[in-house]
This record gives structure tokens, C-alpha cells and sequence, in this order.
């Protein structure tokens, strides 16, 4: 038998490769339009190869090359026949299957006030993507990975990739920015493509790499390719990666540049920086979006649209009434940097970088990141693990407002409920995303769970929480529930528990109270803390007295600052606990607040003898997706609204009350 | 005998001080020497909600250790009235100003609650700190931290953190 298996080897040396005469290209580009496919590959505009439609070889950049460098892009005559003798241009093909802009659904609001929503499915067109480099293909799979590996999917993303075959050309030509060798992505191929070409001086190495491509492959009808051009390639592959050489350490780089948060270094660069998101532009991973609403005039139609956005444009982490966690340049390119090579590999177990190098070619300023990552963070050992996500899908339904409540001047209380029979009580999101047709949709905290549906309290501080504070009983509104990972209340079973909600933070923590309340003898003793501005800011006032009459809770509350008609406590609500006489060290805390109060807080849980681990915090970040897809919600390696917004202290680390992260 | 149904009765009032300090987070567990100076140096009032404490800008000769009810220090604003910074509860102190020269209080102290005051001798405080430097070491601390809280929560308020 084991000589029959030799023989059979031995039998068999075809490596599956022909050859196709540069004569007979067209053949291949009819080929692949024939079946109904537009094909897409590089061609020459604008000074630059970029990927547009080719029908003919002529489309194909013949002859042309680019020399590269930091911030430098230029055209060369090699004065050859070569098709595919250049590195990587400023487009990428994500642009082809995550389209800078797209709309994603509409929304209707009739005569009478209700409001529909419905998805856009768009035509896809079927594609051939022609020469594509293996570090392309390895942004492929990177974006296959975030936007279609976790629990929530793009599908319009899926059905562009499903209608894409891939034509990878094998590189021989590297330019002066190209690092693919240190990332582990090229210049071989090595996957991921339907056909794979390797260009030599008189034709074509072809092979197939899925049973699409063999098919192509057999209807060109090609002679086997001879063992001198099969050598030929080869070599010309060696040569480039011998070019390109190995100019990133990357072994151990996770560790190295997240233990560099604090290198004076991201504040020299921010000094070169101009934040213009060329690189995130030009970078053919870089997923992040934002969506906007266009409205007709009328305001009864609302087209949902998304974008491309950049971590570097200073909006992008803003939240309401002009807050911003990453206001510096230096903070953005620190969030970019180290979510590349780093952070990205915490949440997907790949790196967001290819090595493709356009971020250096394209820099007006030639940043070159090669350079920044050895000075910044000059070698070890990384062991990662993907993030388990929450498996449960987000629906969007439509909810009715049956009541609105008044808290303050600027806060109602909703009364929310839906028709749809399900038990809303029982499912453990903590926010819910509400959205109205033109006005896009807001992340709200569940302030209270109901078996119909839910409770939101709302302070109007935007157009969008504006609204919402106005809606009135009856009135309709969309919401994609729930989001998010809550308070671990089962984790305070038999623990005293400590409260304490600051301002717009007491609702999230007012289902923790509920939830307490309805099983109280599973918990030690409870002390609620609630601190506002002043006291006409203070929420749930009926209610907090009540459970303070109850007897079997202690509830704090104080404000800020009051006038002379004021009886209760004024201060700080650290001041509430700070000299209390309870014993923390069997406690456990649930914090919620303005991120400044939070750590004024915990500083004071923690004097009193809770660890880190026993207390719970919830953070703010400007959440859109709510589903950890669109990025902007990122917080080191944490995506707030899918890994949080609640999290422990000891999970958090060293990211909590960092700035600018 | 008289003598010492004097010093008897002197000892329970002591006593009773002594205990009513260690029942405050400013004064427990302060060495016994210290307490009996401290104790020398006190008196007890109650006052009915409403009263005024201190006014700002007056000599500020006793520092009061709230014993129960609330006091609450107000300035005046104009154009907005009387703003109150700060409520102290029971444990903490007020008046501290009688420590720091010019000893002129700097806020006006109003009981919101009916309270129960121990009271230090302010200018017989400053003597006993400067005569005492063991009492000195122990107590100085104590104001110290009292101040140091003080400032904290106001440099929090002023963030105004609430606001959005």
C-alpha cells in the first residue's frame, strides 16, 4: 500500500498550473465579463493605478508602475509589457464590498403618527475583482472577520463578498512603504482567491484556488506551464520579499505598544499629524462608520444612510452637548495606532494592518508607521483570545409611548410597550437604541424592565433626546433592544450592595433597585446613593422616598448646590459613604455617573475596602451601532456598547480614567 | 466630701463628653490625655432648626462638632440669595475658622435641623495647640482631613459635573 501511495505521487507532478500567453489576457477578461460580471482592476487616473472597470487589456495599467514612499506617489514608464509591475495605489476593494456610502433603510411616518421602518437590500452586481495582492487578500479576510465572524453580521457586506471572484496576481513588484512580509500577509498568496496569476516577461502562471476558479481556469484550455517559468515566478517572489525585507518586529508588538499608552511619543507626532483620515481612507481594513438621516422636507420619509468614518476626525468621539473623550490629535492617533496593531487583535485575534502601506504613502506629511511602532514601542510574546459575544440578535421593533412622566424640567420618564407578546422583562440588555424617522437613533438606558416592555428616562441635551423628551402618549418610535451587557445583580447574592447613581447615571441603576426589591431577602443590606446638580434635579423623588420608608434600604440623597429652601444634605456623593458605617469589604458596587464622579466614587469604594472586582461602573461613549460594527464606541480593547457599557473595575484596567482613550 | 462630689460629678461630665467624641469620626480615638483637654475646652448646646450659627465674616470663636441634625453653610449671592455650599452631618465639624487667623468665619452657619452641638473654645483651642504639641499631633491631623474632604468635594462641585 505505502509503495501504491508513492506511485501515485510520483504518477501525478501536474501542479495544477498553465500557462497563458500575454497574447491571449483578453481571453481571460472576456472570460470572467462573460458570465455577467463586471470587472473590476487597475487602471490608470488621476496620476495614480486605481480600480475601476476593465474591458480591455488597454484598461490595464501596461507598462506603468509607481515608485512609493512616505507621503510621495509617482508614476514610472518601465518600458515593458507588464500588467500588474506595481505595488498597492491609494483604493483598496473595500470600497467594492463596503461601499463609502450606503443606505441602509428607510423609515415612514404617516398622517396619523405611525411609523414604519424597512431595510434597503440593494442589487448587488456580480464582480470580478482582477489583481488582487495577497495582502489585499488578507484585508479581505480581516474584514470578513469583523463584519461577518461575530454574533451581529453585515449582510450587505456578505452578498458583495459572495458576488466578488477574486483573480489574485502574485506580487513582483513591492513598493517603498510595503511592510506585508512583517505582517505575515504576502507578497505570496496564500488563500482566499478563485484564480491566482503570476505575472512573468511573456505571460501568465494561472491555478485555480476554489472550484469557481478551476472551472475559469479549464475553459481557457491552457498548456501546463514549464518547470523554467514555474522557476521563474518563484523567483521574481523571493525577490520581492528579499526587497521588502522585515521592517516591523512584530513579535510581541500587542504588549509592547499597549504597555506605551503614556510615550511622549504620541504627542510628537500629533505635532506632524493633521488628522486629514487620508490613512484611514487608503486603509483597506478600517471599518468604521457613521450613519445620518436624510429627510424629505415633509419629514414623513427618512432615508437611513451610512459612511465611511474616520477615528481621527474629532467628531467621531463626541458625545452630546460637546464632549469628547478623544479631543487631541495625540489621542486619535494612539486610538488608531494601537487599535491596529493591537486592541484589534484583543477583539477579532488578527491585526487590523496588512502591511500594505498605503497609510505611509498617503500621509501628506509622511508619517510612516513602520518607523513610529520601533520607536514607540521597541520586542515579546503575545497570547490573545477573541472576545466571547453576547449570541443574541438585536431586534428593531416599534414601540407605543404610553405614558410620559415628568422628572425635571429637561427629563421625562417614558412608559414604553409593544405588541409583540414577548416577555421584555426577562432579556438582560442594558440600552436600548430608539430611533424616529429623520432623526436618526439615540442609545438609552433601561431605567426600569416591564413584561410589556420598558421604562426610558430621557434628558433633552440634543435634537435627537429633544424629541424623544417630546413624544407624546400614543406616539410611535422604533427601538432595537436590547443592547449591551448590564449589572451582574446575581453576582451581589448575598453581599450588601452599594448604589450610588450621579445625575443621568440613577436611572441605568434604578432596574438594579427594582431587581433587589423584588428578591430582597437574597441580599445583605442595601444603601441606594443618589447626587444631582440641584435639587430640582433630582429623579424618582416619590420613589426614593418610598424605599427609604421601607426600612430595609438605606437611601442617601444629596445635591450639589441649593438654595435656602432646601433641607437635605448639600456635597458630593462620596460624601454620602465616605465616613458611613457600613463594612465594605462584603460589598458589592454599582457606580454610574459622569466618568469624573465615577473615579471620585470608586476611590472612596475602595477606601472603604471594596476591591476592584466588586465594583461595577458604566461607561459613556458615543454608541451609533450598538452592536460593536461601526467603531466609534471603542475604548482600548473594549467596544463599549457590545462588551459593556457595564464593566468591572478589574476589567477595565488601566483604560479606566485614562485620557484620551 | 463636697470636693468630691464636685470632682464626681466633673469626672461624669468628662465622661460624658469623652463618650460623645468617640461617637464623632472627628473626634474617636483620640489619645486620653487629648480628650481631657479637648472635653476642658467644651461645651454642649442644642438649637432649634432655623438658628443662625455663624455669621460670615464675624469672629468665629468656637469650632462645633455636630452631634446630631444637620447645619447647613450658606454665603450670600447677590441676585440669586442665599446659596448653600455644604450641609454637615453629624461627625464633622464647623467653624474650623477659629483655628485660622483672622478666626472670621467664612460661611454663614444656619441649623436646617434641630441640632446638637459639642462646642471647642476657640482662643482656649489655640492656646492648648501651642502650649500642647502632643495635643497639636493628634488633632491637627484631624482638621487637616476634615479641610482636605472639604476640598475635594468643592473642586468637584465646581466641575459641575451634573450640568450635562
Amino acid at each position: 500500500m505505502t509503495s501504491s501511495a508513492v506511485t501515485t505521487v510520483i504518477a501525478e507532478p501536474r501542479s495544477g498550473t498553465g500557462f497563458l500567453p500575454r497574447a491571449e489576457f483578453q481571453h481571460l477578461i472576456d472570460l470572467l465579463a462573460e458570465d455577467g460580471r463586471t470587472v473590476i482592476g487597475p487602471t490608470v487616473s488621476d496620476g495614480a493605478i486605481v480600480y475601476g472597470e476593465v474591458r480591455a487589456v488597454t484598461d490595464l495599467p501596461v507598462g506603468v508602475g509607481a515608485e512609493q514612499s512616505p507621503g510621495r506617489y509617482r508614476l514610472v514608464d518601465h518600458h515593458d509589457a507588464r500588467y500588474f509591475a506595481y505595488a498597492v495605489g491609494p483604493t483598496s476593494w473595500k470600497r467594492f464590498v463596503f461601499p463609502p456610502t450606503l443606505e441602509l433603510a428607510q423609515s415612514h411616518r404617516d398622517e396619523q403618527g405611525h411609523v414604519s421602518f424597512g431595510p434597503v437590500r440593494h442589487e448587488i452586481p456580480k464582480m470580478a475583482f482582477l489583481g488582487v495582492r495577497a495582502c489585499e487578500l488578507a484585508a479581505l479576510g480581516i474584514e470578513d472577520r469583523v463584519l461577518l465572524g461575530g454574533p451581529y453580521t453585515d449582510e450587505d457586506f456578505r452578498r458583495r463578498r459572495d458576488n466578488a471572484l477574486i483573480v489574485a496576481v502574485q506580487c513582483a513588484e513591492p513598493g517603498g512603504t510595503c511592510f506585508c512580509t512583517s505582517m505575515g500577509t504576502g507578497p505570496g498568496v496564500r488563500g482566499g482567491h478563485d484564480v491566482l496569476l503570476v505575472e512573468l516577461a511573456d505571460g501568465f502562471l494561472v491555478s485555480s484556488g476554489s472550484e469557481e476558479g478551476a472551472a475559469i481556469v479549464a475553459r481557457l484550455g491552457l498548456a501546463d506551464a514549464t518547470a523554467d517559468q514555474v522557476v521563474e515566478g518563484s523567483d521574481q517572489l523571493v525577490a520581492a520579499r528579499d526587497r521588502i525585507g522585515d521592517p516591523v518586529v512584530t513579535a510581541g508588538l500587542h504588549d509592547r505598544l499597549l504597555a506605551k499608552l503614556d510615550s511622549p511619543r504620541w504627542a510628537e507626532i500629533a505635532e506632524r499629524c493633521l488628522a486629514c483620515t487620508n490613512c484611514t481612507a487608503a486603509c483597506p481594513t478600517c471599518f468604521c462608520t457613521s450613519v445620518s438621516q436624510r429627510s424629505d422636507l415633509d419629514g414623513h420619509t427618512a432615508v437611513t444612510e451610512r459612511r465611511w468614518d474616520f477615528c481621527f476626525t474629532k467628531g467621531f468621539s463626541a458625545v452630546a452637548l460637546g464632549g469628547n473623550f478623544r479631543p487631541r490629535v495625540q489621542d486619535r492617533y494612539r486610538q488608531w495606532l494601537t487599535h491596529k496593531f493591537a486592541t484589534w487583535i484583543d477583539q477579532f485575534g488578527t491585526s487590523g494592518c496588512v502591511g500594505c502601506g498605503r497609510c505611509i504613502t498617503w500621509c501628506p506629511v509622511g508619517i510612516d508607521v513602520r518607523e513610529e511602532l520601533n520607536l514607540i514601542a521597541p520586542p515579546p510574546v503575545l497570547g490573545t483570545e477573541a472576545q466571547a459575544a453576547a449570541a443574541r440578535a438585536p431586534r428593531t421593533s416599534v414601540f407605543h409611548v404610553d405614558a410620559v412622566r415628568p422628572e425635571t424640567h429637561d427629563t421625562v420618564t417614558l412608559t414604553l410597550s409593544t405588541p409583540d407578546g414577548m416577555d421584555w422583562s426577562r432579556l438582560h440588555g442594558e440600552f436600548v437604541m430608539v430611533s424616529a424617522p429623520a432623526i436618526g437613533s439615540i442609545p438609552i438606558s433601561i431605567s426600569r424592565r416591564l413584561p410589556t416592555g420598558m421604562e426610558l428616562t430621557v434628558r433633552a441635551v440634543g435634537p435627537a433626546s429633544t424629541f424623544v423628551t417630546g413624544l407624546e402618549r400614543g406616539a410611535e418610535v422604533g427601538l432595537s433592544a436590547p443592547l449591551g451587557h448590564g449589572w451582574p445583580v446575581e453576582a451581589a447574592h448575598d453581599h450588601d450592595v452599594v448604589i450610588v447613581g450621579g445625575g443621568m447615571g440613577f436611572p441605568p441603576l434604578r432596574p438594579v433597585v427594582d431587581e433587589i426589591l423584588a428578591h430582597r431577602a437574597s441580599f445583605g443590606d442595601v444603601h441606594v446613593y443618589h447626587g444631582a446638580r440641584t435639587p430640582g434635579d433630582l429623579l424618582y423623588k416619590e420613589e426614593l422616598a418610598a424605599w427609604a420608608s421601607r426600612g430595609d434600604l438605606e437611601v442617601g440623597v444629596t445635591v450639589d448646590r441649593a438654595d435656602a429652601t432646601w433641607l437635605g444634605r448639600v456635597g458630593v456623593v462620596t460624601q454620602l459613604f465616605d465616613h458611613a458605617r457600613w463594612d465594605g469589604t462584603k460589598a458589592i458596587a454599582f457606580v454610574c455617573g459622569p466618568e469624573r464622579m465615577i473615579q471620585a466614587t470608586v476611590s472612596t469604594l475602595a477606601a472603604r475596602g471594596i476591591t476592584q472586582d466588586r465594583i461595577f461602573i458604566s461607561m459613556e461613549r458615543h454608541m451609533e451601532c450598538g452592536v460593536g460594527l461601526c467603531g466609534h464606541c471603542q475604548m482600548g480593547p473594549f467596544f463599549v456598547c457590545k462588551d459593556g457599557p457595564v464593566f468591572s473595575l478589574a476589567q477595565l484596567g488601566d483604560v479606566f480614567g485614562r485620557e484620551g482613550i | 466630701m463636697p470636693e468630691t462630689e464636685g470632682s464626681t460629678a466633673r469626672t461624669e461630665h468628662d465622661a460624658e463628653f469623652v463618650a460623645l467624641l468617640n461617637a464623632t469620626w472627628f473626634g474617636a480615638n483620640l489619645p486620653p490625655e487629648a480628650q481631657v483637654r479637648l472635653v476642658g475646652l467644651a461645651r454642649r448646646y442644642q438649637a432649634p432648626a432655623g438658628t443662625t450659627l455663624l455669621t460670615e465674616g464675624q469672629l468665629a470663636n468656637e469650632i462645633g462638632i455636630v452631634l446630631s441634625g444637620r447645619v447647613s453653610l450658606r454665603t450670600l449671592v447677590p441676585e440669586q440669595g442665599w446659596v448653600t455650599i455644604l450641609t454637615v452631618e453629624p461627625g464633622d465639624i464647623f467653624g474650623q475658622s477659629a483655628l485660622v487667623p483672622p478666626y472670621r468665619s467664612t460661611s454663614t452657619v444656619v441649623a436646617l435641623q434641630p441640632v446638637d452641638v459639642l462646642a471647642l473654645d476657640g482662643p482656649g483651642l489655640r492656646a492648648a495647640l501651642a502650649a500642647d504639641h502632643d495635643l497639636a499631633a493628634v488633632l491637627y491631623p484631624r482638621v487637616l482631613q476634615a479641610l482636605a474632604r472639604r476640598l475635594n468635594a468643592t473642586r468637584l462641585q465646581m466641575l459641575d459635573l451634573f450640568a450635562r
